[in-house]
């Protein structure tokens, strides 16, 4: 019989738990694991996202406090219908909550690293000179900046997908099958994920703007189509 | 039909923790290790003669007190050496230099130690909170201690030299040798608690050592002189090191003209 107390009582006891235990908060139908991701998440990249915006104004800090747990559980909800449908489809067979569950659990350890992580972005930020009228996108100490907050951000997530790889396996028993849904699943998280962190831009800073929650231009343009465009100017300049 | 050779449940292969090689012995087994550490003296020298003594006590559930012993022995020991560095450049850097090397190691430390505990739970050590904070502080007292070692020859150079970036380099080498001492430690306290990978520990470790050296530049100057006790314009290591290099490349020119 599934014990239906066992959820993690704290940081510790979630990041520490074995594949079974893991499976075991997710067929339990425990509300209070969810309850707990979140928290995590809204803990762990609050305080991050705190560290990534008091660079240029403490209402930044706050904005982007609130922004960078939104960015993970909005990533999650709006993929939750397709990842519940890609897994069985690749051979998981795991129910809509439960794929939304083991995908909140990987964010809530990518979060608990953020966390872990905000005293030091903070030493960085604090170490970086300050905004000046001078200071530009290319000015170098911004670009460090910048730099060194998403590699922070890009260890956490893959810290927390590879605590789903041995969850996959555990539960599929092939590590085919686990590879295939861990890779459709990041596509897809990282797909969405980067829209929404364009939608929600500004996380730092934005040139030309005053500090905002969210810049006026939000819903033109897209992230990737950005990107292309950046690239066919390198290729054809 | 009774089955005479039953066969025997199929139990998986479990992955075994990593455990230092060499030492694969369970922490405690030694009777030595099981002696309480009483004072400073004995801590020091149990982290230098027998580290294993100091990692089980760190296990026990009156480990503060062994804690707040390293803690205490890591700032003295930063102090010291704070006075010798404050040597090359004299006045108030006797007191400005120690003061700057004890603060910036604790609170680097301070910084990294969520960090560390997380990093070590994803690894699936069974380690405390209390244990890490003990491991921690046991890399500290053993680096600072170290640093006390290399002292007398820091002090040499210190008097015959006037060149602050040979200067700086010295110390930056020592102040390595004497980390990596100190990461072998915690290494080992690591290994330990059973622990599955050391990779989230290895990425903590260069977490580690580019907090500190970029705190060497937060507190500048601590070899050299200036008006004010802390800086007034905000550098990365990197900058601040090509600047001082460039200085001394200039200062070597002039001369050379002269």
């Amino acid at each position: 019989m599934i014990a239906t107390t066992e959820i993690p009582k704290s940081a510790g006891a979630f990041l520490r738990a074995e594949p079974e235990r893991f499976r075991k908060w997710m067929l339990c139908r425990q509300g209070n694991l969810v309850a707990f991701c979140i928290v995590a998440i809204v803990a762990g990249a609050g305080s991050y996202g705190a560290a990534m915006g008091c660079w240029r104004d403490p209402l930044q800090a706050l904005y982007t406090g609130i922004k960078l747990p939104l960015v993970i559980l909005l990533t999650t909800l709006g993929n939750g219908l397709l990842n519940g449908m890609l897994a069985p489809l690749l051979g998981l067979n795991i129910t809509f909550r439960q794929s939304l569950a083991v995908v909140l659990m990987s964010f809530a350890v990518a979060a608990i690293v953020l966390g872990a992580l905000s005293p030091v972005a903070l030493f960085i930020v604090w170490n970086t000179p300050p905004l000046a009228a001078g200071t530009t996108i290319s000015s170098p100490e911004y670009a460090l900046l910048q730099l060194t907050l998403a590699v922070f951000v890009a260890l956490a997530g893959v810290m927390g997908n590879l605590r789903l790889v041995p969850l996959l396996r555990e539960w599929t028993g092939s590590a085919v099958v686990a590879r295939n849904v861990l890779l459709a699943w990041l596509a897809g998280n990282l797909f969405l994920g980067s829209q929404i962190c364009w939608v929600l831009r500004p996380f730092i800073w934005d040139a030309n703007r005053p500090v905002e929650f969210i810049g006026q231009d939000c819903f033109q343009g897209s992230f990737f189509e950005t990107i292309f465009k950046a690239l066919c100017k390198l290729i054809y300049s | 039909m009774n089955e005479t050779n039953p066969v025997p449940p199929q139990i998986p292969p479990q992955i075994p923790p990593i455990v230092a090689a060499g030492d694969a012995r369970q922490l405690g087994s030694d009777p030595a290790e099981r002696a309480v550490i009483p004072n400073v003296v004995v801590a020091i020298e149990s982290i230098l003669r027998h580290p294993r003594r100091v990692m089980f006590q760190l296990r026990q559930p009156d480990a503060g007190k062994l804690i707040a012993m390293m803690l205490l022995v890591s700032v003295v020991c930063s102090l010291i050496y704070g006075v010798v560095v404050g040597t090359f450049s004299g006045g108030q850097q006797l007191w400005i230099a120690p003061v700057k090397i004890a603060a910036g190691l604790m609170i680097s430390a301070l910084i990294c130690l969520p960090s560390l505990y997380i990093f070590t739970c994803l690894s699936g050590s069974q380690a405390r909170l209390v244990e890490v904070c003990g491991l921690l502080a046991g890399l500290l007292m053993l680096m600072t201690i170290l640093l006390i070692g290399f002292a007398p020859v820091a002090w040499i150079f210190s008097q015959s030299t006037e060149s602050l970036a040979w200067m700086g380099t010295l110390h930056l080498v020592f102040w390595f040798i004497a980390t990596i001492f100190g990461l072998r430690f915690l290494e080992t306290g690591f290994s330990h608690s059973n622990a599955r990978s050391h990779a989230g520990f290895h990425t903590w470790v260069i977490i580690f050592l580019l907090v500190a050296v970029q705190m060497t530049t937060a507190l500048r100057p601590i070899l050299g002189t200036s008006d004010t006790v802390l800086p007034t314009e905000k550098q990365f290591f990197g900058t601040h090191w090509a600047d001082c290099l460039k200085a001394t490349d200039n200062e070597l020119k002039s001369r050379v003209r002269e």
